[in-house]
């Protein structure tokens, strides 16, 4: 009586073994056809992630849908295809025990509720469960990217090659349209030294040059480069209200002010006494005592709402 | 020639000269006292105290170096630090500060005057700005004259940029360093005027100074090539730049090597290696010039001159291969983060989490400069307008310093002294033309009107200590005549053309008409000026002279309220502890544990060790279970957060503690990731919401244990986060509190033994509470299997 069972329960290793088989093949096919990256749905999601599997995955859920309006998504979704595709080039052992895949959240929303993902682009690595692929800490569950460099490829490439058997080939593409724009930038200048030569060498070129980059630093360019500020905030407001913030759009205000300030400075006292004529140049010495004076209450009035408790005003 | 107004003409040129002269010594001991003066909000807001963290350790260096004396100082290993692998002290500092301080120490004691060393590291800083004063006035008075340089004296002592690095208590490199940068920039241009090897080895003496008081050495080791660089490519290589360069390279460079933490860097890292390749260049161009004096041929100064570009490139390459072979040392990361913004976070978070090393918004530029910031500009084209050598100095500087500074808070301390030159360059050009009372002549198609009313004084008294260098203006006749073929076109455009022409000798006449146009843009003028010192004021005093250590708020009734919880808690450790208790904390706090409490830490703010912060941030950012053997492991008994959750101090552990994860990250990937410490919608939460890797880190448990009885069954809310906190806290297992100062800020936990019975602490704990343990799940009967 025992003996039935006994022979079934014995039999579902096989049984097992012949499924994942199968099912890894299927993947490969799957994998090969696209580029090396799987469009999963909700059943191939659950087949790839299967509890018993000697393969790893990294799994991208995203959103490209216009109807979703995920930019984010679609701005990920390229460098995830660039590194799928750069991994189809490694030797087909390596290559078939990591596979990368898409769900989008249109063809599987029930993964997407299943994992209580709130939003998209995710990156998930799930690490083999069996076999010598198998991390030695033991941990199986999925790890999750950290988006912290950004949405780039390299970085991600970068990550992602910890989790798999061989380090993922990538490279990034060489940029011909900027290299053929530098060369062309280049050659155009070294054909025309003669006539360049002269613009190389005017003083006040350079002093625009050097003034300009001035400006511009001085109003926190670099701040909004580096942090990645946006142009202004969303529902028009173009100035952010804190002391250690800023907008893009402050930037060109700002070094705006600064260089209308510093221009009316120079006027006072560079051109207004060449002017020979009494009543114009009186004019002109109103004119630009007037714009500092409007101008720095401008600014001041500015720098009143970056920092609220500042006690000072002139006229606004 | 017509005046606006009359001036004495019974003075002889003597007189005026020495007035002047007594007038500028005048001026410039008022100008240092207002520096002083203005620094010493913090003595008297709070008391005679070592500010901040740096300072600390700086303070606690003096203080050996002044006890035991130099060699000893010299020798220092401090086993203290690090535990356990220790610092040597001597080796890894910049010792220029303690030794100023120290002599400074030393020749007051030979005098009889037994002034305590604490004093004398307080008062450094407003000291030296004095100085810094001076040495900018001297420098100004280089680019243009001495009423210039009196203003960028006047302006450096009290703009806030500097003062921010500078108030008294502020006991720190910057302290000396801005000053030493300055006098060595004025060094420089008097050597280069006048080629004198005597101020080139000056500059090299000033130098090393720098080299041994400041890390920031690195930006004179670029400037002064990039200034000779630039003059070689403009056409202006001169014997004297020769010389000047030459003195100040090869005794600078070998007295640098001099100070042991520096060694032979100046040889082998990049960032010296444009020092050395301009010094190479310099002797090929100078031999090329000697070469050619003696030698008449004009295809043979062609073929040389080719020769000097071929041996430039080859140097070029060789130094490319170099670096590329690995023969010189790469560029340091600090370096790195200067250029590409994005290196630092991605490959030294330990860089990119200090708050000095953020980029910097406009706001802050406005707060420290505030009208210079844009009257700089106009400065830097009045010195294109004139572009001697000395001018091109300042303009290469304005433009790397602003650059600098917007990527980097902490370098605005470099591009503040500049902006001072070139803001008073600009300010002073402007007093120069509206306060001259020489009126030009009036062009012919209008009929002079206010001639008549004119003195006929001579013109050697007018405006002899108001700048003499504003133009005079030739002859009425000759003006008058380029007036009348200029008539037609006397508007803006001919204003800006002759505006714009480099000489100030251009035939055209030059001067305003008129007293009411002058007591305008003069009013005006000295409107800003007040305003500047109404700025310099309050921003001194309210936001950089607060020591850090001592905080303060205010009362309802407007009185000052003193939060003191630093130095409560660490002398509590200084009173209560073992000497040789090992005192954990995140590493910002490890100088002022050191100096205040004087007992070892692991980590502190000579950041040199990375893995060892790594692990103090696993064991920050781990569970209880995780983090208990490191802290065993490292014979930790105290471990030290700091909370401002109750009174609303937002500089506390619980804001860092990003950092901390990401530093252990970098070291410990799979064990410590950042992602798992935000909400799945990426949120950084504190309360009920928060993450269970977040609530069951020691750092978090640390901070909010028993912070919820604290309110009495109401909702118990964080103050810097503004979130609820949730009514049942945090447990602790492994850790006992030990100390909770006054308004929380500071935490001090005890970290138990191993249990006795050999028990794990959690249970042993449970125990003791009387619960009873938990029994496994028994295992399922096996049913019969029918």
């Amino acid at each position: 009586m025992l003996l039935l069972p006994f022979l079934a329960l014995l039999s579902i290793p096989f049984c097992i073994a012949a499924s994942t088989q199968d099912i890894h093949e299927r993947l490969r096919g799957l994998a090969a056809a696209n580029n090396g990256v799987i469009k999963l749905d909700e059943g191939l999601y659950n087949l790839l992630t299967t509890p018993k599997r000697n393969w790893s995955a990294s799994i991208h859920f995203t959103a490209l849908d216009p109807r979703r309006k995920c930019g984010p998504c679609k701005d990920f979704d390229p460098s995830f295809n660039a590194v799928a595709k750069a991994w189809t080039k490694v030797p087909a052992a390596e290559r078939d025990s990591h596979f990368f895949a898409t769900v989008d959240f249109d063809n599987a929303m029930g993964v997407f509720q299943k994992l209580g993902l709130q939003s998209a682009p995710v990156v998930q690595i799930h690490p083999a469960t069996e076999g010598p692929r198998r991390p030695a800490s033991g941990k199986t569950s999925p790890v999750v990217y950290d988006f912290g460099n950004g949405f780039d490829a390299g970085p991600l490439a970068e990550q992602l090659s910890q989790f798999t058997p061989v380090p993922i080939p990538y490279k990034a593409p060489v940029d011909y349209a900027r290299i053929g724009t530098g060369a062309g930038v280049l050659l155009i200048i070294l054909s025309g030294v003669r006539a360049f030569l002269p613009i190389l060498r005017s003083r006040w070129l350079w002093a625009a040059g050097t003034v300009l980059t001035s400006l511009v630093m001085t109003s926190g360019f670099m701040f909004v480069r580096i942090r990645g500020m946006p142009h202004s905030g969303g529902n028009g407001q173009w100035i952010a209200p804190n002391y250690q913030n800023q907008f893009g759009q402050e930037v060109q205000v700002v070094s705006f002010i600064y260089g209308l300030l510093s221009a009316a400075f120079l006027m006072l006292t560079l051109v207004t006494p060449y002017q020979t004529h009494p009543a114009r140049q009186r004019l002109q010495v109103y004119l630009w005592s007037g714009v500092i004076l409007v101008m720095f209450s401008v600014l001041i009035s500015l720098f009143r709402v970056k920092n609220r408790g500042y006690p000072f005003k002139l006229l606004l | 020639m017509p005046l606006a107004y009359s001036l004495p003409s019974n003075l002889s040129p003597a007189t005026v000269a020495n007035t002047s002269s007594l007038l500028r010594i005048i001026a410039l001991s008022l100008i240092s006292g207002a520096a002083i003066a203005s620094r010493l909000f913090a003595v008297i807001n709070f008391e005679s105290i070592i500010h901040e963290f740096d300072p600390w350790f700086n303070y606690r260096a003096t203080k050996v170096l002044a006890e035991k004396g130099f060699y000893e100082f010299w020798n220092w290993f401090d086993p203290t630090a690090w535990y356990p692998l220790g610092r040597v002290v001597g080796g890894t500092i910049y010792p220029g500060l303690m030794a100023t301080s120290g002599v400074i120490y030393n020749v007051l004691h030979a005098l009889h005057l037994p002034v305590d060393i604490r004093n004398i590291c307080v008062l450094l800083a407003p000291g030296f700005s004095a100085l810094t004063a001076w040495s900018t006035y001297m420098f100004t008075k280089e680019m243009k004259d001495e009423s210039a340089g009196l203003l960028a004296a006047a302006f450096i002592g009290i703009a806030p940029g500097y003062i921010s690095r500078s108030v008294a208590g502020s006991y720190d490199n910057e302290a000396i360093a801005i000053f030493l940068l300055m006098f060595t920039f004025y060094c420089w241009i008097k050597a280069l005027k006048t080629g004198s090897a005597f101020f080139g080895t000056l500059t090299a003496l000033f130098y090393f100074y720098m080299v041994a008081a400041w890390g920031g050495y690195a930006f004179i080791t670029n400037m002064i090539p990039l200034h000779a660089l630039t003059l070689i490519l403009m056409g202006r290589f001169s014997s004297r730049l020769y010389v000047a360069y030459s003195s100040w390279y090869a005794i600078g460079t070998l007295s640098s090597m001099q100070v042991p933490f520096v060694g032979f860097q100046p040889v082998r890292t990049s960032e010296h290696m444009a020092a050395l390749g301009v010094f190479g260049l310099l002797q090929i161009v100078a031999f090329a010039g000697m070469v050619r004096t003696h030698v008449s041929s004009k295809q043979f100064q062609s073929i040389l001159y080719s020769s000097v570009i071929v041996i430039g490139l080859v140097g070029a390459l060789a130094f490319g291969g170099l670096t590329y072979k690995g023969w010189i040392a790469p560029w340091t990361g600090r370096f790195y983060s200067l250029w590409d913004t994005g290196y630092a976070k991605k490959y030294i978070p330990i860089i990119a989490s200090v708050s000095e090393h953020q980029p910097t918004a406009w706001p802050s530029f406005f707060m420290d400069l505030q009208f210079l910031i844009f009257i700089f500009p106009a400065g830097v084209v009045l010195c294109f307008r004139e572009l001697r050598d000395e001018h091109v100095f300042v303009i290469i500087y304005a433009l790397v310093a602003s650059y600098f500074a917007g990527v980097m808070v902490r370098l605005m301390l470099t591009l503040t002294p500049v902006v001072c030159v070139a803001a008073a360059v600009a300010f002073s050009s402007l007093l120069d033309t509206y306060l001259d009372p020489v009126e030009p002549a009036v062009s012919e198609a209008v009929v002079p009107s206010t001639e008549a009313d004119s003195a006929a004084a001579a013109s050697p008294a007018s405006g002899s200590s108001l700048g003499t260098d504003a133009a005079a203006p030739a002859t009425g006749k000759k003006a008058k005549k380029a007036a009348a073929t200029e008539s037609s076109a006397s508007g803006l455009a001919s204003g800006l053309i002759a505006a714009l022409s480099p000489s100030d000798k251009s035939s055209k006449p030059r001067g305003i008409f008129g007293l009411d146009t002058r007591s305008l843009v003069i009013f005006n003028a000295f409107g800003m000026l007040l305003f500047f010192v109404l700025h310099c004021t309050y921003v001194t005093s309210s936001a950089y002279s607060s020591p850090s250590v001592v905080l303060a708020s205010t009362n309802p009734d407007g009185s000052q309220h003193i939060i003191d919880d630093f130095r409560e808690a660490y002398y509590w450790l200084r009173q209560n502890t073992p000497e040789d208790a090992v005192v954990m904390s995140w590493w910002d706090y490890g100088y002022q544990i050191a100096g205040m409490a004087d007992r070892p830490t692991l980590v502190d703010n000579n950041t040199w060790n990375n893995t060892h912060i790594a692990t103090v941030g696993k064991a920050m950012s781990s569970t209880e279970e995780v983090a208990y053997p490191i802290l065993r492991k490292h014979d930790v008994e105290y471990v030290l957060v700091i909370f401002g959750g109750l009174i609303g101090y937002s500089g506390d552990d619980i804001n860092k503690f990003l950092w901390m994860v990401r530093i252990a990250q970098g070291v410990w990937p799979d064990e410590i990731q950042e992602p798992n410490y935000f909400t799945p919608k990426g949120e950084y939460r504190i309360d009920d919401a928060a993450p269970a890797t977040m609530k069951e880190s020691l750092m978090y448990k640390m901070s909010y244990y028993r912070f919820a009885e604290l309110f009495g069954g109401q909702q118990a809310v964080d103050r810097v986060r503004g979130q609820q906190v949730p009514k049942t806290g945090p447990t602790l297992d492994h850790l006992d509190e030990a100390f909770t100062s006054e308004n929380w800020i500071v935490r001090i936990y005890q970290v138990k033994k191993e249990d006795p019975l050999g028990r794990d602490l959690k249970s042993a704990n449970a125990f003791e509470q009387g619960k009873k343990r938990k029994k496994t799940k028994p295992l399922a009967r096996r049913k019969a299997v029918v």
